[in-house]
């Protein structure tokens, strides 16, 4: 067990990559509840692919491909939220237009390099071992961010969640809500793009926050477990893949490895709902508790 | 603390000849009444006839083009957090996971403000709120696990908690058990007599007459606007619902108190 989950992290680029994917573990895992909650899967992912032509203009023009993801990241969440908004557009056709015309630029331009294929691939599906300090410091600044204004916000983004009408009428401004939001998806997807590429980073995103809702009926712990899962799926994926490749000499992706053991954990989640329903129900039963449905 | 500068009357809401638009052309027109502090008001009308949209312009969500509205002696806008909204609960995601408790608390927000956590005094204001509407019991169950009465309960006690003195309900009384029903018009009765104004949006017409003072018809334009006994008339109701059908639950009581 030492030697699966330990051994890996004793050199400097495996550390990184555990560094890199325990930030975004947390981080995705924390957005992720309100994506699940909002039920805008796929709206993040429409975000995951519009990031991409940002990232390959930065690349081309030689400048830094943190800053091109950030760049279309953030021009993507606004035009998604004042698309989406617009009543003569449906939302999913809208989104659907979004994706595939961004996605199109960024394989268009990608198309002209010599190095196609091993570049879109970097840049579909990251390449975490190759992470270096300076891109895991831009991962903690946007970690940072992100995670301090779920904190600022976290109420008013569940009551919009719950209810926006009555978010509403109480005054609140339920767009510059949503376009927070937007804006806090595309800024995960912008910080896992050298990890876990812009594809795979949905995952991230959505499998730990519905398996945590699986798990738990409140918000607080759904956001620790969301939290927890996708820290310690990126933990179990690394050593997986690096396990696999260096002792069975099978090369295994270490981003799908993720996402893999990510998806594992719903299925079991999934999986043992009915017996974990009937334990608790056995608890409840057998536990002192004020009577139920007194009113009715 | 929070009270406005023009605000002097008793009115806690002035409708004059107010035309609302979400684009140019008004969905509603000629819309003109007054409600009282601790009076309440049916809107009544087929679908689609704009009760909603009527609600939402009284929240400033939808412009005023003509006339005016004013909402506890300001404009709309400015009154939201004295000015509850009771959406319909079978409109809410009966999968979200917060208890009735937590709904109940998000009535303070308004009050909390940004970035600030609902404190004690907070705390003890929900969990009153949900004692007035019968629900004291059911404050750690999952808002959707409750019986859609009990929900529109629990949606009652937000509002009760914001401390509102105008409340608007948007057809509450949709598909609820009769006891639901009751503990709902108790606890609006006693919010009245805080001097609270109501206004609900309604098919029932029995409950026009049971629990209203006055009614507004409404279908695109006003077809009346006045006490119950004189202005809810089967030539009104005619007139406001046209070829279509009245839903009543209890015909006789239009009949009987022409």
């Amino acid at each position: 067990m030492t030697r699966l989950l330990i051994e890996p992290f004793q050199v400097g680029f495996m550390q990184r990559a555990l560094l890199a994917v325990l930030l975004l573990g947390v981080l995705a895992g924390a957005v992720g509840v309100f994506v699940v909650l909002r039920r805008l899967a796929f709206v993040g992912d429409a975000l995951t692919h519009t990031v991409f032509p940002g990232v390959v203009i930065a690349f081309l023009a030689g400048q830094s491909i943190f800053l091109g993801a950030l760049a279309a990241g953030l021009a993507s969440a606004l035009l998604l939220t004042v698309l989406t908004a617009n009543r003569r557009v449906t939302a999913d056709a809208a989104l659907a237009i979004l994706l595939t015309s961004f996605f199109a630029v960024g394989v268009v331009l990608v198309s002209r390099l010599q190095s196609y294929t091993a570049d879109l691939s970097a840049f579909l599906f990251g390449r975490v071992l190759a992470v270096d300090p300076s891109e895991l410091a831009q991962t903690g600044l946007v970690a940072a961010v992100v995670l301090a204004t779920l904190v600022v916000l976290r109420k008013e983004l569940l009551l919009r969640a719950f209810d926006p009408d009555g978010a509403a009428a109480m005054g609140y401004r339920v767009d510059l809500l949503d376009l927070v939001l937007n804006v806090l998806i595309a800024l995960v997807v912008v910080a896992a793009v050298k990890a876990v590429g812009t594809v795979l980073v949905i995952a991230l995103i959505v499998v730990p926050a519905a398996t945590a809702r699986l798990l738990t009926d409140r918000v607080a712990s759904m956001v620790a477990l969301a939290c927890g899962l996708g820290a310690l799926g990126g933990w179990l994926g690394l050593a997986v893949s690096y396990d696999v490749s260096i002792q069975r000499g099978v090369r295994l992706a270490s981003g799908a490895t993720i996402v893999v053991i990510l998806v594992g954990f719903f299925v079991v989640a999934l999986a043992t709902g009915p017996a974990r329903r009937a334990l608790a129900r056995r608890r409840d039963s057998v536990g002192v508790r004020s009577p139920r449905g007194g009113a009715r | 603390m929070t009270e406005t500068a023009g605000e002097t009357g008793t009115q806690a809401l002035v409708l004059r000849q107010a035309a609302v638009a979400y684009d140019r052309t008004p969905v509603l027109e000629g819309i003109d009444g007054v409600v009282e502090a601790g009076e309440s008001v049916a809107l009544i009308g087929p679908n689609g006839a704009g009760k909603s949209t009527l609600l939402k312009a009284i929240l400033g969500l939808v412009p005023v083009v003509r006339g005016s509205i004013t909402v506890l002696g300001g404009p709309p806008a400015a009154a939201r957090r004295q000015v509850a909204y009771v959406p319909q609960a079978d409109t809410l995601d009966a999968e979200f996971p917060v208890t009735a408790g937590q709904v109940a608390l998000m009535g303070r927000y308004p009050h909390v403000g940004w970035v600030r956590r609902p404190g004690r005094a907070d705390r003890l204001a929900a969990a009153a709120a949900l004692e007035e509407v019968g629900l004291a019991d059911h404050a750690r169950e999952r808002f959707g696990t409750l019986s859609g009465g009990q929900r529109q309960r629990v949606l009652l006690a937000r509002a009760i908690a914001q401390q509102a003195r105008l409340l608007l309900l948007d057809e509450p009384f949709n598909g609820i058990d009769a006891a639901s029903e009751e503990l709902l018009l108790a606890a609006l009765r006693r919010l009245r007599g805080t001097g609270a104004a109501v206004v609900v949006s309604t098919h029932d017409l029995a409950l026009a007459h049971l629990f209203c003072d006055e009614v507004c018809l409404l279908n695109r334009h006003q077809f009346g606007f006045g006490p119950v006994a004189t202005t809810l008339t089967p030539e009104l109701l005619r007139a406001t619902y046209g070829g279509h059908a009245l839903q009543l639950r209890g015909d006789s009581v239009i009949l009987a108190q022409p």
